[in-house]
């Protein structure tokens, strides 16, 4: 039990350091100086001591909603797969449940951008359901197939198994399973090739221009929300496609898992250096590879067995 | 010895045709003649004869197709003496032509001989790649683009036949071994084949390119398409020659497969065929001009060739298969004489031949439309008789005779309107349109008259016996 | 191992029949090759079959190689359309792709009870050769239909390797000697078209 709480703090804290981290690395290999580590941090705290102001046209809707944004995603972090051998875990939760209360925290962002009744906001808000409503149906059949090949539904015990009996000869169906769901990380998360988390040009930004209208306290939770989605995605990564370094003790677990966070945002770097970001008519070509590869994964495990 | 008899004309005419001087020529077309030489020695030996290993074999069915191929290897050779003096052409492009001929007549012979699948793709490929640099002598723009399209589709064509080939290859190696590439053995030995699905699929993979190659359903106007484009002697050698190496790659795979499961051979060809023949008498019925309405009807005689061989009636397939080797060639041939440089019409096209050579020309042509609607003294017309009775007999001792009555019938029908679309042309070119002088030289007429003399060989009672020998 | 290399494979020719520039096309063939030589070589050594080695390293070597820099080489002189616009609209290949590998699948089920071994790359290869026909269909341009062309001799090759265990020599060499040919063939042609064009 201690250990299942200390492995969600410490994924709580290292939730900002990953995104300080993809930017500070997308300086680097632009040759811009680099932002600290902690510049997640210092963000939050600044918005916390900041004053919070609230539109005139914002009803209620705004006042909740950043609550209903963070809290799904706090639980679904309960419900992760373990980090060390011997900690708690639930393991009854399968991917609807969990693409379920992702979906729950993007639909109040999508509410919330709509509620402060700015043109931008409904820009956002229509467009992360455009993608969202995409992605869904890919995400379900990924974490399926992955479960599916882990022999357990639950996506905790899945891990776990994955770990323990890595099943060899479903190699195949496990590499599509985890190209699709790289491709979902990045769209999820709103990174470049689908988004980009940067700018605050009116005809590129979806995540950004639900939260124009934020201050503050508000503006903090959001921030924090999509600091630990990314969290949840790369941890999901980490333990379900990259299953070793779970059977260590428990320090060295933690420090291989970690590692394992690292190398997948690195990914994520690399990737927004290198491509440009799509236009958004473009983006159900690119959603559309991650079904098909979810979809590849589930026949080639159903079908061949590979 | 026999092996470099074969090659030699071939390898004679490849190396005259790097010879600038013009005198060359004829030395080059005439050289075609020492093909003879080996062919006609194969003729009377014990088959199957070993001419290279287990690698090149020659049995009974084998020299039936090498002499009809020499034949009309030898007819175009002759013919395209004069392919100057009907179509633009420069001297670079003619000895080119010549060139990618005997390389063309290389991989042919090899695939025709071989008894090794691994070979017969190799020499198909061969054939296949120099083809589109024969498509290429014609220098415009269609033809250009036509040998794009040859090159695409014929490279799909045959990396399906190796696909195939690979398949049946991984069906016969655990009983086979390394040897699962020879036909002989694979026929001798296709009942005990455990994995007949995995040979079946490689069969009907195979198959399929095969049938692409020789402008069967899916692809049905490809062919004609480049026919059109090239000069006329690529489409003689199309049909002469590279349709004879594909068709008998059909015989032997669907003899193996015919002692694996007759039924889902049967029926695969059968509703194969029927499909391409309905769409190609359509396609007969609407096309304009010669060298699309020869190429299409070239694909419904090959749909007719694979359907009787399957049937079981292999004497009709094989004789409907000379004549038809025989014909289209002619045709074709003919077929540039009457377009020459670039002036023709249907209409009155066989007007305007004058003098000895001129009536010659005239009474050959016709003889040979003619004798392609199958009219009664023609060959065609016996083996589809014989066909058509095979396919009775074969469905007599099952129980779907009405069906087959009914696709009889129906075959029956499109070649009638094959048929009424032959005679409409022929009448317009006889009777219509106005009369010009035109001119037709000794060359092509005595390759016409050879190939008039193969066809009535073909009904001599010693050669029917011969055929029959051939289907045993 | 050779199951993640074949799907490797698979997956670099799947992304290549949504790409819409030629270089980054004529990568995910030179990687699609790689994955190939690899899996000849490993399959090489297990089976201990030197022909096989030297196929695999020959196939690195020019498919992965020689060829795409050389196609890229002759892209530049001849100044290809570089941006290839698939035909086929990317949301019915979206639901085609699938189609043909729930068929192809299919279709080589029954073979898995045949051969013992490696029966499923029967069923990728099968597969990856109606994906690259799908390739070639889904594109106007000719290099496009070239590389389609190319990748469908690589299902060729993986069939070969892996359904029969290893192919007599003969063949192997004709396959590598028939796709040099074609190679120097369409390198002809786009000279001879040039020096028509001048």
């Amino acid at each position: 039990m201690i250990l299942y709480i200390l492995s969600i703090f410490l994924m709580l804290l290292v939730a900002p350091i990953l995104l300080s981290y993809i930017k500070a690395l997308k300086m680097v290999l632009l040759f811009k100086k680099p932002i600290s580590l902690l510049q997640g941090y210092r963000t939050v705290a600044k918005l916390l001591r900041k004053e919070t102001l609230l539109s005139k046209e914002a009803s209620g809707v705004t006042r909740y909603a950043p609550f209903l944004v963070l809290s799904p995603l706090l639980v679904t972090l309960f419900f992760l797969p373990p980090v060390v051998q011997g900690a708690y875990y639930v393991s009854f939760v399968d991917a609807f449940t969990l693409t379920g209360l992702i979906s729950l925290s993007t639909f109040f962002l999508m509410l919330l951008g709509l509620d402060s009744a700015s043109a931008f906001g409904g820009i956002g808000s229509s467009r992360e359901a455009f993608i969202s409503a995409l992605v869904e149906p890919a995400m379900v059949l990924t974490v399926f197939a992955v479960s599916m090949m882990a022999q357990d539904l639950g996506v905790g015990q899945a891990g776990v198994n994955l770990a323990s009996s890595f099943p060899k000869m479903h190699m195949a169906s496990f590499l599509f399973a985890a190209i699709s769901f790289f491709i979902l990380l990045l769209a999820e998360n709103g990174r470049i090739p689908i988004d980009n988390p940067e700018t605050h040009l009116e005809l590129t930004m979806v995540h950004e221009a639900m939260t124009l209208d934020l201050s503050g306290v508000y503006l903090a939770m959001i921030e924090s929300a999509s600091a630990i989605k990314f969290l949840i995605f790369a941890s999901l990564f980490a333990s379900l496609f990259m299953p070793f370094g779970y059977n260590n003790a428990p320090p060295i677990a933690v420090i291989i898992f970690v590692c394992k966070l690292f190398a997948v945002a690195t990914a994520v770097a690399l990737i927004e250096v290198n491509t440009a970001k799509l236009r958004l008519f473009k983006v159900p070509n690119l959603l559309g590879i991650a079904i098909v590869f979810a979809f590849l994964s589930l026949i080639t495990f159903y079908l061949l067995g590979a | 010895m026999m092996v470099f008899l074969l090659f030699l004309p071939a390898l004679i005419i490849f190396a005259l045709s790097f010879v600038r001087d013009v005198r060359a020529y004829k030395p080059l077309a005439l050289s075609a003649f020492l093909i003879l030489i080996p062919t006609v020695a194969l003729l009377p030996v014990a088959k199957p004869y070993r001419l290279l290993g287990d690698y090149l074999v020659a049995d009974a069915l084998d020299v039936y197709v090498l002499l009809v191929s020499s034949i009309v290897g030898i007819g175009v050779a002759l013919a395209s003496m004069t392919l100057h003096k009907h179509v633009a052409i420069s001297h670079a492009a003619y000895r080119r032509f010549y060139r990618f001929f005997a390389l063309f007549w290389i991989g042919l012979i090899l695939s025709i001989l071989s008894n090794h699948m691994g070979l017969y793709w190799i020499g198909l490929e061969l054939a296949t790649l120099s083809t589109v640099y024969m498509i290429k002598t014609n220098r415009t723009a269609a033809a250009h683009k036509e040998a794009w399209n040859y090159m695409i589709v014929g490279a799909i064509a045959v990396s399906l036949i190796l696909f195939g080939i690979i398949l049946i290859y991984a069906s016969a190696k655990p009983i086979l071994g390394e040897e699962a590439m020879r036909f002989d053995l694979l026929i001798l030995h296709a009942r005990d084949i455990d994995a007949s699905y995995l040979f079946e699929i490689g069969f009907a993979i195979a198959t399929i390119g095969l049938f692409i190659k020789m402008g069967f359903f899916p692809m049905n106007l490809w062919l004609a398409n480049i026919e059109r484009a090239s000069f006329y002697p690529v489409a003689a050698l199309f049909s002469g020659i590279l349709e004879s190496a594909v068709m008998i790659g059909f015989f032997r795979f669907s003899k193996i497969a015919m002692q694996i499961d007759y039924d889902h051979l049967f029926g695969f060809i059968f509703i194969y065929t029927i499909l391409t023949i309905f769409i190609v008498s359509f396609l007969i019925f609407r096309s304009k001009d010669f060298m699309r309405l020869f190429s299409l009807s070239g694909v419904e005689h090959m749909a007719l060739i694979a359907l009787f061989w399957v049937s079981g009636g292999s004497f009709a397939a094989l004789l409907h298969f000379g004549a038809h080797a025989f014909l289209k060639p002619a045709l074709f041939l003919s077929t540039g004489v009457l377009e020459s440089q670039g002036k023709y019409k249907i209409a009155g096209a066989l007007r305007g031949y004058s003098g000895k050579r001129g009536a010659l020309f005239w009474f050959l042509v016709s003889l040979f439309l003619l004798a392609l609607i199958s009219l009664p003294p023609s060959p065609l017309f016996f083996s589809e008789l014989y066909g058509f009775g095979a396919m009775i007999d074969t469905a007599k001792s099952s129980h779907h005779l009405l069906a087959m009555l009914g696709a009889i019938f129906l075959l029956l029908l499109l070649l009638s309107v094959i048929f009424y679309k032959f005679v409409e042309l022929y009448q317009a070119m006889k009777y219509e349109g106005a009369s010009h002088e035109k001119q037709v030289y000794a060359g092509e007429l005595i390759a016409l008259v050879l190939f008039a003399c193969a066809l009535m060989a073909l009904l001599l009672p010693a050669s029917l016996r011969y055929l029959r020998g051939v289907a045993l | 191992m050779v199951d993640f290399l074949m799907g490797l494979f698979l997956a670099s020719l799947i992304v290549a029949l949504f790409t819409t520039r030629l270089y980054r096309l004529l990568n995910w063939y030179a990687f699609n090759s790689m994955t190939l030589g690899l899996l000849a070589l490993l399959i090489g050594t297990r089976l201990d079959d030197d022909a096989m080695l030297i196929t695999g390293a020959l196939t690195i070597l020019l498919k992965a190689g020689v060829i795409p820099l050389f196609l890229k080489s002759i892209s530049r002189r001849f100044r290809f359309i570089r941006q290839i616009q698939p035909e086929i609209k990317v949301h019915y290949a979206i639901i085609l792709v699938p189609a043909i590998l729930v068929f192809t699948f299919y279709l080589s089920e029954p073979i898995t009870h045949m051969i013992t071994h490696n029966s499923n790359y029967v069923a990728i290869s099968i597969s990856s050769l109606f994906l690259s026909l799908l390739l070639m269909m889904e594109h106007k341009n000719i290099a496009p239909k070239i590389i389609g062309f190319l990748s469908m001799e690589n299902a060729l090759f993986l069939l070969g390797i892996t359904a029969t265990d290893g192919m007599p020599m003969l063949v192997e060499l004709g396959i590598f000697f028939d796709l040099l040919m074609a190679i120097v063939v369409i390198n002809l042609l786009f000279h001879r078209e040039q020096e028509e064009g001048a």
